[in-house]
């Protein structure tokens, strides 16, 4: 099996430009924890989804080798830079984009100086890839593919990376409850929106603890309608599709609230 | 620094689409992209809009673009002088932008001001490594190429999307009457830009040349009459049976006047019950887009509110 380590990862700047602020900062940790255990892995690719590249027309593929700037979020800009230096397996990238039409995707390969890489990715990237020493293949989310077609796409991904002989960890970004705050708040106070949302994050997390795929499998579209789960959630179809949705349990790493949104650091147990 | 009047007042409000595609078709020299042509009729119309706009001489523009997405508050850009290279997240083979802008920070400091006195969340973005979205720039490179006129720009709370369409574009009507109340207090004579398609139903692959005009057509019937339905009310001056159809118009066009900057822009102006002069229409990927102006100016109605109500006071008690 080409995957070596999965993780779920949440996108928001939040941990990484205010760790100082609590509740923020117990996620940080537990994305440092995910990033060590990545590490250990020794993945020769990191496979990475992330909901905030957004794409409409075609399924982009970044194709660009080294990719690195500065970016400031466009919502949480009082809080600095999010700089980023990322090295991309551009071989495995350009087979992805290659390949997807089997599955009745349109892929294009994005290779621009001064593309802009959303939060999420940079985010992801910069705690469990520091110093961007492993090379990334990064999917863009296309807002008109489902659930079960993101699925088809990390299979892809994960089973090219096998033709390559690469040992692949797969990143899905995204958060799990995406309601959040609309208006200021005490940060050092933040929590989960609404406790249905709370409860619902929860039991999102249990089944993956247990290793349940059935019952996550039957919890997952009322999860992504009644947990306002984000993007439908497809963060996690990635990382499923990549495992062939076969893993015996998660660690959960952190959990908590991003501004009112449930943010979860969550490593998939694969043996 | 802006040539201010005693009261300000908005002279004119244009509804001024963004798709980056008009920028790759007109090939300025800040566009590293380079085309063989392309949506000219929508390019011809923002070159009538121009015209218009120079004719007015505004100390601002103010522009409200939907690819700004704030989930936390309305934010305003709120740094003087910003700079950089906007790549298009969706079309970055057409859109690559070299750009420059100065911001009138007293203004947008004012709206902000304003928008948290009306109850909405504000906040200044002072950030000066910010990046500025393509549908800010696309909108104001097509109307004033010379980028010589300082800016406001506004981001596009994602309320209508997170509330509902009503609550949404309610916190836009907000806005909008903030951001008069500020133009008329710092007297600014301004310019608002409505970032906005109209019909948003798109295809989802692009030709293999981008400007291959043989493939561009509306990409449905019913996106297209509705289109033509809300643009004739407009040119005809029914403000107010086009805001009562908004929510369906919305629905069953997709219409990315979602976003909020046409409601913004009508809040701000008034709206105004007369006729918009309609500079051009066109498709791109399939979306509706219209260039048309409002111009209060020429209708006798660029007199700050205050200043109308108070005439109206005067000529009461002289009656």
């Amino acid at each position: 099996m080409a995957v070596v380590s999965a993780f779920l990862v949440p996108g928001s700047p939040l941990p990484y430009v205010k760790r100082d602020n609590p509740p923020w900062g117990k996620i940080a940790t537990g994305l440092e924890r995910a990033g060590a255990a990545l590490v250990q892995s020794k993945p020769d690719v990191i496979l990475l989804y992330s909901t905030q590249w957004i794409a409409v027309l075609d399924q982009l593929w970044q194709t660009r080798p080294r990719v690195s700037g500065l970016h400031v979020d466009e919502n949480w800009h009082e809080y600095g830079e999010l700089p980023y230096k990322l090295k991309i397996d551009t071989r495995l990238a350009r087979a992805c984009v290659a390949a997807t039409g089997t599955i009745g995707v349109k892929s294009k390969a994005v290779n621009y100086d001064g593309f802009p890489i959303d939060t999420g990715t940079i985010v992801a990237a910069n705690f469990l890839n520091p110093g961007g020493k492993i090379p990334l293949v990064l999917a863009s989310n296309n807002l008109y593919h489902d659930f079960a077609l993101t699925e088809k796409l990390g299979r892809l991904a994960a089973r090219l990376a096998g033709k390559q002989k690469k040992r692949a960890a797969v990143v899905g970004v995204g958060n799990f409850s995406g309601a959040f705050f609309r208006h200021e708040i005490d940060i050092a106070k933040d929590k989960i929106v609404a406790p249905k949302y709370d409860r619902w994050n929860k039991k999102i997390l249990a089944l993956l603890q247990a290793g349940d795929g059935k019952g996550l499998s039957a919890a997952l579209p009322e999860f992504a309608a009644k947990g306002q789960a984000d993007m439908g959630f497809k963060h996690g179809a990635w990382v499923l599709g990549a495992l062939g949705r076969k893993f015996t349990g998660a660690q959960v790493h952190a959990y908590g609230p991003l501004y009112g949104s449930g943010g979860a650091v969550v490593e998939f147990i694969l043996k | 620094m802006p040539r201010t009047q005693k009261k300000g007042a908005i002279v004119a409000g244009f509804l001024a689409p963004h798709p980056p595609h008009l920028v790759y078709g007109e090939n300025p020299p800040q566009n590293e992209p380079k085309s063989q042509c392309g949506w000219e009729q929508l390019r011809w119309a923002y070159e009538r809009a121009r015209k218009s706009l120079d004719a007015l001489k505004p100390d601002v523009l103010l522009v409200h673009s939907p690819h700004w997405i704030t989930q936390q508050g309305h934010h305003f850009l709120g740094v003087p002088k910003l700079s950089g290279k906007s790549v298009d997240p969706i079309f970055p083979n057409i859109f690559r932008y070299t750009f420059e802008l100065n911001v009138d920070v007293a203004l947008a400091e004012a709206c902000c001001a304003e928008g948290a006195r009306q109850g909405l969340y504000t906040k200044m973005m002072r950030n000066p490594n910010f990046r500025v979205d393509y549908g800010t720039i696309t909108a104001l490179h097509m109307i004033r190429p010379q980028w010589d006129i300082p800016v406001v720009g506004l981001s596009a709370n994602n309320s209508p999307y997170y509330l509902s369409t009503e609550e949404g574009l309610e916190e836009m009507d907000r806005l909008g009457r903030a951001t008069r109340t500020a133009i008329e207090k710092l007297g600014r004579r301004a310019v608002l830009l409505a970032s906005n398609t109209l019909c948003h139903w798109h295809f989802h692959e692009e030709p293999a040349l981008p400007e291959d005009m043989s493939q561009e057509h509306p990409q449905s019937l019913s996106g297209y009459q509705w289109d033509m339905r809300m643009i004739d009310l407009l040119r005809q001056g029914h403000t107010k049976e086009v805001f009562r159809l908004l929510p369906q118009f919305i629905d069953e066009a997709f219409a990315e006047v979602k976003s909020g900057a046409f409601t913004w822009m009508f809040a701000a102006m008034g709206y105004p019950e007369i006729p918009a002069e309609l500079h051009g229409y066109g498709t791109v990927i399939g979306t509706g887009n219209a260039v048309m102006e409002w111009n209060l100016e020429r209708a006798g109605l660029s007199k700050p509110a205050s200043k109308t109500r108070a005439s109206r006071r005067a000529i009461r008690q002289a009656a």
